[in-house]
C-alpha cells in the first residue's frame, strides 16, 4: 500500500479542492482576510512609525536642554523675577563636575537677520555652535563640512547653511563652498551645506539655519561670556533623568537661585519625548498584533468549522474512499494536506494583496516611508499559516477518519 | 473453497441488542454467481458488510481465499478490501467531482500505482463497459445505467477475487436493470469472476446459479437455479 506524500497526492488534493471551488473559497477567505489584515497593519503600523520618526532624525535621544528663565522664588534676598544668563564657564563647569556627561554644547542664537547672496536674499535663525554640536544633532553634509573645534577657537569668519538657506541663496545650485554671503553687516565664507531635514531641533530647524562658530556669533551679537543654550547627553547607559537633579543643584549654586525653583532652570528632557512616542508605538503594534492575530485565528477556526461541516457532507466521499481501500491515515492525511493546501494558497493570495497595497500606500505617500513588509515578515506568516492549516485540519480530520466504510452503503 | 463462513452471529447493541445473524454457514466457490435473497430486517446487509470486511462479527469464522477474516485491523481490512473485493452499490457511490476515468481508477491510487498505469488499466475497463467516449465525464452527466457501469469498472480494476453487489439495479429502471445484470452475467461467464449480488428482487436473483435465501438471520434454503427459471416463474415470488 502507499504511504507517501507524492505529486499524485498534491493532486488528489488539489482536484478535491479545486473541483468544488465555491466551498473552497468560502473556507479560504477567512485565511486570506485575516492575513491581509495582519500584513496591512503590521507594514502600515511601520510605515506610520518612519513617517513620524522621520521628525527627529539625527537628533540624539538622549539630550537635555538647559535654558535659564526668570527667577520664581526670592532667594538670598535676592527678588522673584530676576533674569539671569548661562554662561561659557557652566559649560566647563559642566564638564568637570558631571563626569557622566558625554557632550556638553553651548549655543548662542539670533534671529531677525537678512542674509544676501548675489541678490537673493533670505531670512535664516542664527545658531553659534561649538565644534561637538554635531553630536547633539547631527548634520547631513551635502557640501563641505561642519563647523569645526578650530573654526571655533580662531573665530574664523564661516558658515553652514541649511537646506532651505541654500535653496534660496543659491537658486541656480552647486557647490556654494568658498563664496561669501552677507549675514546682517558681516560676511561669512560658506564652508558646509546641511542637508538634514528633522523637524524637532532647538531654537529653529537646521534647514532655516546659519550655523557659525559660537565665539564668532558671541562677538556678532555682544553676548560676552553668555550663551542661550546648554545641550548635554549623557555617556552610553546614563538614564538622562537622572541627571537632572545634579544640574539644577549645579547651575542653582552658581547662579544664586533657590534650588527648589524649577521654573528658573528649564530642563528640557528629549528622552522623555523619545519614550513618550516609543511607548505610543509599542501600544501600537501590540494593538496590531492584536487584532491581526485575532483575525487570522477567527480565520483559522472558520477554515476548521467549515471543514467540520464539509466532513460530515463529505461522509459518502470518504466511505466510498474507504470501501475501496484508503486506510484512516490516507483520509487524515487528505483532510489535513486539504487544509494546509487551502490555508497556504489562501494566504498567501492575502500575502501577495497586501503587499500590493502596501505598494499603492507607499506610492500615496510619495515613498516618505516604507510601508512594505519585509522578507522574513512575510515567511514567518507563511510559517504560521502552515501550522494553522495543521490545527485548523486536525479536528476535521479526526472526525474524517472515524468514518466508517459501511457509511458509504447507506443511502442519502 | 473462496468464501467460507462457519456459524457467523452478529448483534447489534443500539440500547436494545438486536441479534441479526443467528448462526449462517454458507460455503462459496471461486466463479459462482450466488445471489442472496431476503427481506428486509432479514439480516442480507449485515451478511454483505461481514463478507465485504465493512463490519464485523461476533461469533463464527470467516474465511477468504484462506484467510481468516476476524479482528482485523482497519489497516489489514482496508488492505484486503483493495485487493479481493470489488463493491457495487445500489447507489452507484461514484465521487461526484472526479470524472467515470477518475472515478474507476481511484482503487489504484490507494494502491500506489502510478498515475500513467493507473489511467491505462481505468480506460481498458471502460473500454470493457463500453464507456470510452464517456471517460471524461461526470458522474451528474451520465444516466444511471452509465453509472453503474462506471461502479462495475472500478470494482473490477483491482482483479478483485469476489465482487459485492449490494442492490445493483435498484436504483435502475428495468431496462438498465436487465443490461447490468446481463453485463455481471457476462463477467461471470466469460471471465470467471466470482460474483454475489444482494436483492429482494426475484427476477435479479434468478440471474444468478446459486440463491441463498435468508430470513430471520438464518439460511432459510439454498436454491440451485442453474436452470434460471425458478424464481421468476416460482411460486410466492414477488415480481419488480
Amino acid at each position: 500500500m502507499r504511504h507517501r506524500f507524492d505529486f499524485d497526492t498534491l493532486r488528489e488534493i488539489g482536484d478535491s479542492l479545486f473541483r468544488n471551488k465555491r466551498r473552497t473559497i468560502l473556507t479560504g477567505f477567512g485565511i486570506f482576510w485575516g492575513l491581509f489584515m495582519l500584513l496591512f497593519l503590521v507594514g502600515g503600523g511601520a510605515g506610520l512609525k518612519q513617517m513620524l520618526s522621520a521628525n527627529f532624525e539625527g537628533f540624539a535621544s538622549n539630550t537635555i536642554v538647559l535654558v535659564s528663565m526668570n527667577t520664581s522664588k526670592p532667594y538670598k534676598g535676592m527678588k522673584e523675577g530676576r533674569s539671569w544668563q548661562l554662561n561659557r564657564k557652566d559649560v566647563e563647569r559642566l564638564k568637570a563636575l558631571m563626569p557622566e556627561l558625554d557632550v556638553v554644547a553651548p549655543i548662542v542664537s539670533n534671529w531677525g537677520q537678512t542674509a544676501y547672496h548675489k541678490g537673493n536674499t533670505t531670512s535664516p535663525g542664527i545658531k553659534g555652535i561649538a565644534g561637538n554640536y554635531g553630536q547633539i544633532e547631527a548634520p547631513l553634509i551635502k557640501y563641505g563640512r561642519a563647523i569645526s573645534d578650530a573654526d571655533v577657537e580662531q573665530e574664523r569668519k564661516v558658515c553652514v547653511i541649511g537646506k532651505r538657506v541654500y535653496n534660496e541663496l543659491f537658486p541656480e545650485g552647486g557647490d556654494p563652498c568658498g563664496e561669501f554671503i552677507q549675514v546682517g553687516s558681516v560676511f561669512l565664507q560658506v564652508i558646509g551645506v546641511d542637508f538634514s531635514s528633522g523637524n524637532l531641533s532647538i531654537n529653529g530647524s537646521a534647514a532655516d539655519a546659519v550655523m557659525m562658530p559660537f565665539s564668532v556669533a558671541a562677538k556678532l551679537y555682544q553676548r560676552g561670556n553668555n550663551v542661550d543654550l546648554i545641550c548635554v547627553t549623557g555617556k552610553k547607559g546614563v538614564k538622562m533623568s537622572s541627571l537632572e537633579p545634579r544640574l539644577r543643584s549645579i547651575m542653582s549654586r552658581e547662579h544664586l537661585f533657590d534650588p527648589t525653583d524649577d521654573q528658573a532652570l528649564l530642563v528640557l528632557n528629549t528622552e522623555q519625548v523619545f519614550s513618550i512616542v516609543d511607548n505610543l508605538f509599542r501600544g501600537v503594534n501590540f494593538l496590531i498584533w492584536l487584532v491581526g492575530i485575532g483575525t487570522l485565528l477567527a480565520g483559522a477556526v472558520g477554515v476548521s468549522n467549515i471543514m467540520m461541516v464539509t466532513v460530515r457532507e463529505r461522509t459518502v466521499e470518504i466511505g466510498i474512499r474507504r470501501a475501496i481501500g484508503a486506510v484512516p491515515r490516507d483520509i487524515l492525511s487528505q483532510i489535513i494536506w486539504e487544509s494546509v493546501v487551502l490555508t497556504l494558497s489562501a494566504g498567501s493570495a492575502g500575502i501577495v494583496f497586501s503587499v500590493l497595497i502596501l505598494n499603492v500606500v507607499e506610492a500615496l505617500t510619495k515613498h516618505q516611508a516604507a510601508f512594505q513588509i519585509s522578507f522574513w515578515t512575510a515567511i514567518l506568516a507563511a510559517l504560521l499559516l502552515s501550522v494553522l492549516g495543521v490545527l485548523a485540519g486536525l479536528a476535521p480530520a479526526l472526525r474524517a477518519m472515524k468514518v466508517k466504510p459501511v457509511d458509504a452503503m447507506r443511502d442519502e | 473453497m473462496l468464501i467460507e463462513l462457519k456459524n457467523i452471529h452478529k448483534t447489534y447493541d443500539n440500547g436494545q441488542p438486536l441479534h441479526v445473524l443467528k448462526g449462517i454457514d454458507l460455503q462459496i466457490e471461486k466463479g459462482e454467481f450466488v445471489s442472496i435473497m431476503g427481506a428486509s430486517g432479514s439480516g442480507k446487509s449485515t451478511l454483505l458488510n461481514i463478507l465485504g470486511i465493512l463490519d464485523n462479527y461476533d461469533e463464527g469464522e470467516y474465511h477468504l481465499a484462506g484467510k481468516l477474516i476476524k479482528n482485523l485491523s482497519e489497516r489489514e481490512g482496508a488492505t484486503y478490501r483493495n485487493q479481493m473485493i470489488g463493491f457495487v452499490f445500489q447507489s452507484f457511490n461514484l465521487i461526484g467531482f472526479k470524472t467515470a476515468v477518475e472515478n474507476v481508477e481511484l482503487p489504484l491510487f490507494y494502491q500506489g500505482v502510478n498515475r500513467h498505469r493507473r489511467h491505462e488499466a481505468a480506460m481498458a475497463y471502460l473500454e470493457k463497459m463500453g464507456l470510452t467516449g464517456w471517460a471524461g465525464h461526470y458522474p451528474n452527466e451520465m444516466s444511471g445505467g452509465q453509472k453503474q457501469r462506471v461502479a462495475i469498472a472500478r470494482a473490477l480494476i483491482t482483479h478483485p477475487e469476489i465482487i459485492l453487489a449490494d442492490e445493483p439495479t435498484g436504483a435502475l429502471d428495468s431496462k438498465t436493470s436487465v443490461e447490468v445484470m446481463d453485463l455481471l452475467t457476462r463477467l461471470n461467464r466469460e471471465d470467471g469472476v466470482t460474483i454475489i449480488v444482494v436483492t429482494h428482487e426475484s427476477g435479479v436473483a434468478n440471474c444468478a446459479d446459486k440463491i441463498v435465501h435468508i430470513k430471520d438471520g438464518l439460511i432459510e434454503k439454498i436454491e440451485d437455479n442453474r436452470a434460471h427459471h425458478s424464481s421468476v416463474f416460482g411460486t410466492d415470488t414477488i415480481m419488480k
